[in-house]
């Protein structure tokens, strides 16, 4: 009896909050329109003056057609303010509302029609706010996090130019942009550009470059299509928080680049690779010699295998994903929807380490997914993790358990995401 | 037992088409040769298909619309816009090795407007090209983003432009047998273009392009707007423009057409629903704006309607009036020219057609362009590339509409259609995307079969 009582205030509550929340949301939506609405009903009243009008309200904006009775009664109340009756079928005057939208601001236009006389009102109202998405999961989970808005000093966005690589060292977040290296500090929700370095790089149309921390915490080497970048942090004199302390300082070169996170590796060699800065791919030619030759490939990692030892992933630049180990490369099946980059994690889940990789499929979103390679076939062991545009970059983290992608949203400009495996 | 089987089968098959459907975001190649057709000029204002290959602005318009910087990195105003400074991108070559400087913009701009430029004076100082105009000029970076004013190296002597020298992503290469070459920029500012080649086939019909297309011996092919709908059934893969051309009449105002009141008889005498059905294939939207409505949000306001016996009204119990039309396009945009020939004829005037480029015809029927986010920008564009230039200082929605009102109300531009343009590529294309404007931008483009 008592646990019946008990449910039964536990649905009243539930009840009383559902409505509680439906009434709070409804009175925010119809604040929204409050002033477009008092404003366009001012208009009118000052065109038509005192009497009474027909009205009709028709929609050509993306407001939801739930919305429009409470913006009609909106209206007829501020028109009755000013003396304007909406109402009467047959009264001579006319007040055609129209809910417009152009490529900047949503419009509310009304036509005031007395006899063969036409006046037009207007006035700009709120934009919507687009809504957002979420996916699910099985045996292992993805979930990303945005890293906070990268600004100016003036608090402006700095994200419509496109990211190689980010990495936070030192309490900043380093970010190599296609031509500079540039330096934020936090700031609470944001990162704020702090500093700024030229690369000197040769302008190209789809850039890429690697940015390896140092295991000292505080410096980093940058590569870019043939120029190097050291970037090295002092404290600032004086304790001047207007600087960021660091110093970067590049030069050209042709040395090869570091293929992979060191997290990834644990104990296994660094393995270098020269790129041709004019095709944006690795040639193929490493050092020091694995002993077999690689063809050219866009990306590498290094993966653990569970009878010891690590092998190494590469997708070539045939779009076939080969696993290199025992001197020989074999192709990996089951990577038919790769893209060009993927990352290797240590999520400790399942098999303990997977293969982040990102697919677009005919999506106009990419997608990112976990697999694993137990043998010469990459098995998917996660959700398929929808991402907010197009993913322009992805690599291990510096923790080495994560991804960060750098994804090109449809609006055009770029955001970073942590890209974790979980266990589910 | 049988519909099992069946449906088991249609389900593999369907497993197996979306394993063939998907695939991963792989980086673009480099190299290989781009095979493009179209009908038309490869040089054609204001969509000529080599233009924006070849040349850049002093800025552009992203695909979003947004201005972008190009050739200029930077510009502000002062003095209430009667003065604006654009500071050229440094380190920039054309394509024979000149550098560019405040000079060869200025020499540039002048060859392409020469008289009739939107400003008084432009001088260089330093790497500062400064404008200079009585009226303000608000939208100026939006209106050196448009095609009149791509910077070409123009000759010693001043007056001509060096043909097809830019600072593009593209250098020509040679034009031999109908095919413009084209090849990769290795120094273009703006990063390498991921093919090395273009070819465009030049003045190729619509139908042998899609054959082309279709045998793989092109890439690239034009879908025109009246024949969209067909492309869609064939499943080509399609790239369209929002409506970004405006098929329009320019009217004189002046010999027979000086009375407005004759004008707008025209205007009400156009019968532009059956263009739009028949001829345009419900490609598009009927208009009476300028600006379309998705750009304006108020284009409903101007009514599309003919109205026959205004069009008398207008006229007054004139006898019949000869006029003149030259028609600027080809195929459907000359059976729009037929249809609006009988349209004014019902309306008393008598329509003699005239070669295109006539320069003394009563009316032209001709496509303006409109591109970019900024309506009040847009609208000065398609103004001047009307010749009917006429600074819009207005910015906000309602005075923008009083302006283009008015602009209406004078009858020298009667607005017909909205359009969109499209493009068709072939399966070993990718990352085809299309320019503000609606032009490809196939710097961007790669082959999927080079390696």
């Amino acid at each position: 009896m008592r646990a019946m009582r008990l449910v039964k205030a536990v649905i009243l509550a539930v009840c009383w909050s559902a409505g509680f929340a439906t009434l709070v949301a409804g009175a925010q939506q119809q604040e929204k329109w409050t002033q477009p609405a008092a404003e366009l009903a001012g208009q009118i009243a000052d065109i038509l003056g005192p009497g009474q009008a027909q009205l009709t309200i028709r929609n050509l904006s993306v407001i939801p057609a739930s919305e429009i009775p409470a913006i009609r009664k909106l209206l007829e109340q501020d028109l009755k303010v000013r003396g304007v009756i909406a109402g009467g079928a047959e009264s001579a005057n006319l007040i055609r509302v129209t809910l417009s939208q152009n490529l900047r601001d949503r419009l509310w236009i009304a036509e005031i029609v007395e006899g063969n006389d036409t006046r037009v009102a207007m006035v700009r109202a709120d934009a919507l706010e687009p809504t957002a998405t979420i996916a699910s999961g099985d045996r292992v989970v993805l979930r990303k996090e945005m890293i906070p808005r990268l600004v100016n000093r003036l608090g402006a966005s700095v994200s419509d130019s496109p990211i190689v690589a980010t990495a936070e060292i030192n309490g900043h977040l380093v970010v190599m942009y296609a031509d500079r290296i540039a330096v934020f500090s936090s700031s609470g929700a944001s990162w704020v550009e702090t500093d700024s370095f030229a690369m000197g790089t040769r302008p190209v149309r789809d850039p890429h470059g690697i940015l390896s921390p140092a295991a000292d915490g505080g410096s980093f080497l940058a590569y870019a299509p043939g120029t190097q970048c050291s970037g090295s942090y002092s404290l600032p004199l004086n304790g001047d928080t207007r600087v960021s302390g660091w110093t970067v300082r590049c030069r050209p070169s042709d040395d090869p680049w570091p293929i992979y996170q060191t997290a990834d590796a644990s104990s296994a060699p660094s393995l270098k690779a020269f790129y041709n800065a004019a095709r944006d791919f690795f040639t193929g030619v490493v050092t020091p010699n694995i002993g077999t030759d690689l063809p050219p490939f866009y990306s590498a990692g290094l993966l653990p295998r569970a009878a010891g030892g690590a092998a190494l992933l590469i997708t070539g630049i045939d779009g076939k994903v080969q696993i290199v180990e025992n001197n020989s490369a074999r192709i990996v099946s089951g990577t038919r929807d790769w893209g060009s980059d993927f990352a290797v994690v240590r999520s400790g889940c399942g098999a303990g380490t997977q293969v982040i990789a990102s697919s677009s499929g005919a999506a106009e979103n990419d997608s990112l997914r976990a697999f694993v390679i137990p043998a010469l076939d990459a098995i998917p062991e996660s959700n398929v993790l929808i991402m907010n545009g197009t993913v322009a970059a992805l690599w291990t983290g510096q923790d080495g358990k994560s991804a960060m992608a750098v994804v090109r949203n449809p609006a055009g400009t770029y955001e970073v995401d942590r890209v974790t495996a979980l266990c589910n | 037992m049988r519909w099992t089987v069946s449906r088991r089968f249609a389900i593999s098959i369907l497993f197996v088409l979306i394993e063939i459907c998907a695939w991963g975001r792989t980086r673009p190649h480099y190299g290989g040769t781009i095979h493009v057709e179209i009908a038309g000029d490869p040089w054609e204002r204001p969509s000529g298909v080599a233009r924006r290959l070849v040349y850049d602005g002093l800025t552009q318009f992203d695909s979003f619309g947004s201005l972008q910087s190009s050739l200029a990195v930077s510009w502000e105003q002062d003095n209430s816009y009667h003065r604006w400074q654009f500071r050229l991108r440094p380190g920039v070559r054309f394509h024979d090795g000149t550098a560019l400087t405040s000079a060869t913009v200025i020499a540039s701009l002048n060859a392409s407007c020469s008289a009739h430029c939107p400003w008084d004076a432009v001088k260089a100082v330093g790497s500062l090209v400064i404008f200079t105009n009585d009226s303000p000029m608000p939208t100026l970076p939006s209106l050196l983003a448009s095609d009149q004013f791509l910077i070409a190296l123009t000759s010693t002597a001043g007056a001509s432009s060096t043909v097809g020298v830019g600072t593009g992503p593209f250098q020509v290469n040679g034009f031999t047998n109908g095919v413009l070459a084209l090849i990769a920029y290795e120094n273009s500012w703006s990063g390498r273009p991921f093919a090395d080649a273009i070819e465009v086939r030049v003045h190729r019909a619509v139908r042998d392009q899609w054959l082309d297309l279709s045998l793989g011996r092109a890439d690239v092919v034009e879908v025109p707007a009246e024949q969209l709908r067909q492309a869609q059934q064939q499943r080509l893969s399609l790239h369209t423009s929002p409506p970004v051309s405006l098929l329009a009449l320019l009217l004189r105002d002046d010999g027979a057409l000086a009375n407005v009141k004759v004008r707008a008889a025209i205007a009400a005498s156009v019968d532009r629903s059956s263009i739009y059905n028949v001829i345009f294939q419900k490609q598009g939207e009927a208009t009476a704006s300028l600006l379309p409505a998705r750009m304006s949000g108020y284009a409903f306001l101007f009514p599309t309607d003919r109205d026959l016996n205004k069009a008398h009204e207008l006229r007054g119990g004139l006898g019949t009036t000869s006029l003149t039309m030259s028609v600027e396009g080809d195929g459907a945009v000359q059976l729009a020219a037929q249809r609006i020939s009988l349209n004014l004829r019902e309306a008393g005037f008598n329509v003699q057609t005239v070669p295109a480029g006539t320069q003394r015809a009563d009316v032209v029927l001709r496509t303006l362009s409109i591109a970019g986010d900024d309506p009040a920008a847009a609208l000065e564009r398609l103004l001047w590339d009307a010749g009917v230039p006429a600074p819009v200082t207005e910015q906000l929605p309602d005075a923008l509409y009083k302006q283009e009102k008015a602009i209406l109300d004078s009858r020298r531009i009667i607005p017909l259609l909205d359009l969109p343009m499209a493009y068709a590529n072939g399966a070993r294309l990718r990352d085809l995307r299309l320019r503000a404007d609606a032009t490809p931008d196939l710097a961007y483009a790669s082959l999927e079969d080079t390696r």
